[in-house]
């Protein structure tokens, strides 16, 4: 006797309810198993004070043919996996290319002479921040890490980045733009952005193992550009919809069609949103590139997994602050590169 | 000026032009059509009415100003001409050509080559240079970088701004912004210039030299110019037609030295109660046929001189009468009396405007 029991009872639905007893082998409760082990075949009246939340799993106990909780998650489980296969068809060829892109990335890191890389990124950073200071930190920062042993990690972290934040602003500034366009598709898309953006890390992982074989790159990848990419889309959206109505206004009385409009105008003027948006994409990547390495993308990550899995405290804490150094160097390249075209575009 | 006589064509005609905001305008119209006037438009049916029933028609090679407090919907009606708002009802012509009807391709062209556009906030491209902001509506139109850089360069120079088009505009003053916009619309050598406010935003001295700037230009081009202000003494100074607004309805229109000796409407009358009208009124409104009286100065006055010029050169005495003269040639007398009633006549005059 269950404290629903009579409910059903009352409901005319005990036919029912019983009708679905044989099918299922309901798990005890520990309750009921200290029950059972004391010879008692019923368990006793509960009280009000103790009558439990009328959930699925309590319900069930007073009818079998109720679905129990765990029910749900199989459902989905099922669901999911019935669609995986087609899914995948249509997404692996999709998501081939970033497999391949990631793929090249490494192995262009790896295959590189140290000297050559570190002479390249700081050419790279030199050409977008224009600041001997900058370049400066960055010698000393990857000096400091190779010195340490950590450099083939940190080239792979940053390896990814690159590849997943060029993804990211690829697909996101084109969204951005058709957002700024179209009230409809933003009323549709804030959601999903909020979604992306509220949805732990680790969630993300969980669908893709299944989606894609654990030894290609893209399962990593997709997964940081779903976190990533979602402030380079807002603040394109927002930068466009920043840009003075009279500006636009004067744009159109000039009779510009829409695509010199656009391109002349309202992404020049929210070009300094846009690049605010790229530096917070490239710090978020690298947030997901680290629990990434649990699903086997390269990098500092791995030490990090590691000295969580094997308690090797310095091995994790090194890595850490590796981290550290990579995210002050990318943040600090990014901004300075963001004041740059400020500097340039100053009302 | 000109003589009401010789006038140029009409350019652009407006006709019953309507335009209301809200939800529904078109039912809005029919209320409006009624008699329902603007407050009543917006308290009981949520309508604004922006232009109720404008007719105007702007003759090729004037400066039409339309003159309004805010909230009178000039700046709605400028819109109008280059259909950057769309209109609820009404017909508006450039040449003979429909605006209205123009497809959006023909618009762009419209835009491109025939009306140009100077702004109140100026509305200049931050990111682009001033010689490159002054080449705008070439390098919409696909001219190629030496062209653009020609002929803005030769507008820059003609609104004084030899060589700053290197510069960019956050680095020039508000009055030499508006120059450069005032270039940007030169640039395009469309006929018809649509001026918002355009130096609404200026110091009093700086708005006085683009005044004159604009006036020079005009006689030197001959454009249509479409001039939009709140300011009255601007208004009057660069008139050829006068238009005022109140509620998006056309209080009065016509050449402005007639609307000042003859207003028909309260509202005008407390308009221009405080203007100088001796630095306002022109010999020419108020000077007798020839032979109405006898001349007694040796010296004559140019029929285009202000009543101060002629006060100064009278000295004050009102028992003189000047011969009037247009190149030369006498069209008319000026008694002094006439000049001292002119000058304080201010009460609506509603048997002359009959």
């Amino acid at each position: 006797m269950t404290p629903y029991t009579g409910l059903f009872d009352s409901l005319g639905l005990r036919a029912w309810c019983d009708s679905g007893a044989e099918q299922r082998t309901t798990p005890l409760s520990m309750n009921e198993l200290i029950a059972r082990a004391r010879g008692e075949t019923e368990t006793p009246d509960v009280s009000l004070w103790d009558t439990p939340f009328p959930s699925l799993d309590a319900l069930n106990r007073a009818c079998p043919a109720m679905p129990q909780s765990r029910d749900l998650t199989r459902g989905l489980e099922r669901g999911f996996l019935d669609v995986k296969d087609t899914l995948a068809i249509v997404l692996d060829p999709l998501t081939q290319p970033l497999s391949w892109m990631l793929r090249t990335a490494l192995s262009g890191v790896d295959a590189a002479p140290w000297w050559l890389m570190i002479g390249l990124l700081l050419l790279l950073t030199w050409g977008v921040a224009r600041s001997g200071r900058v370049v400066a930190l960055v010698a000393l920062s990857l000096g400091g890490l190779a010195f340490i042993d950590h450099y083939d990690y940190a080239m792979q972290t940053l390896a990814i980045i690159f590849v997943c934040a060029f993804i990211c602003v690829l697909l996101g500034v084109p969204l951005g733009i058709a957002m700024a366009r179209s009230d409809r598709l933003r009323r549709a898309m804030i959601p999903v952005l909020d979604m992306l953006q509220t949805l732990p890390p680790f969630v993300y992982l969980i669908p893709l193992i299944f989606l894609f074989s654990v030894t290609e790159p893209k399962l990593y990848g997709i997964a940081i550009i779903l976190y990533a990419i979602v402030p380079v889309v807002r603040l394109t959206d927002l930068g466009i919809r920043l840009v003075e109505p009279e500006v636009v206004e004067a744009a159109d009385a000039f009779g510009m069609t829409d695509r010199q409009k656009l391109w002349g105008v309202q992404v020049p003027l929210a070009l300094p949103n846009i690049m605010a948006g790229v530096n917070q994409t490239i710090m978020m990547s690298l947030a997901m590139v680290v629990i990434a390495s649990l699903v086997s993308a390269p990098g500092l990550g791995v030490l990090v997994l590691r000295g969580i899995r094997n308690l090797e405290l310095g091995v994790g804490l090194v890595a850490g602050l590796g981290i550290v150094v990579l995210a002050i160097l990318l943040d600090r390249v990014t901004k300075v590169a963001l004041q740059r075209v400020n500097a340039a575009r100053k009302e | 000026m000109k003589d009401t006589a010789e006038r140029a064509p009409v350019k652009i005609a407006i006709r019953h032009l309507y335009k209301i905001f809200g939800p529904d305008p078109l039912k809005a119209l029919e209320k409006v059509r009624e008699g329902v006037d603007k407050p009543t438009l917006q308290a009981e049916y949520g309508h604004v009415l922006g232009l109720n029933d404008v007719n105007i028609a702007m003759r090729a090679g004037e400066i039409t100003v339309v003159m309004g407090l805010s909230g009178s919907g000039k700046s709605t009606l400028i819109r109008h001409l280059n259909r950057l708002i769309e209109p609820t009802a009404g017909e508006i012509t450039v040449d003979g050509d429909d605006v209205l009807a123009a497809s959006p391709a023909q618009l762009r062209q419209l835009r491109r080559e025939r009306m140009s556009m100077v702004f109140q906030k100026f509305a200049l491209m931050p990111h682009r240079t001033v010689l490159e902001n002054a080449a705008t509506a070439l390098a919409v139109r696909g001219a190629t970088r030496a062209e653009q850089a020609a002929e803005a360069t030769k507008w820059l120079n003609r609104v004084g701004l030899e060589g700053y088009g290197d510069s960019y505009p956050h680095e020039l003053s508000g009055g030499m912004q508006q120059r450069v916009g005032l270039a940007r619309a030169l640039t395009s050598n469309a006929e018809i210039m649509l001026m918002d406010e355009a130096f609404s935003a200026l110091d009093p001295l700086i708005r006085t030299d683009m005044q004159n700037l604009l006036l020079d230009i005009q006689r030197e081009l001959g454009k249509t110019i479409v001039f939009i202000t709140h300011d009255l003494d601007e208004a009057l100074k660069l008139a050829d037609h006068l238009v005022i607004l109140k509620d998006g309805r056309i209080v009065q229109q016509g050449e402005p030295q007639r609307i000042l000796l003859r207003p028909n409407d309260p509202y005008i009358v407390n308009f221009i109660s405080d203007i100088n009208r001796a630095r306002v009124l022109r010999v020419r409104s108020i000077m007798r046929d020839p032979g109405a009286a006898p001349v007694s100065e040796a010296e004559s006055v140019d029929h285009n001189a202000t009543l101060e010029d002629v006060i100064c050169l009278s000295d004050g005495d009102t028992r003189k009468t000047y011969a009037v003269t247009r190149d030369d040639a006498a069209v008319g007398v000026l008694v002094m009396k006439d000049l001292v009633r002119a000058l304080v006549r201010s009460a609506p005059a509603e048997e002359d405007a009959a």
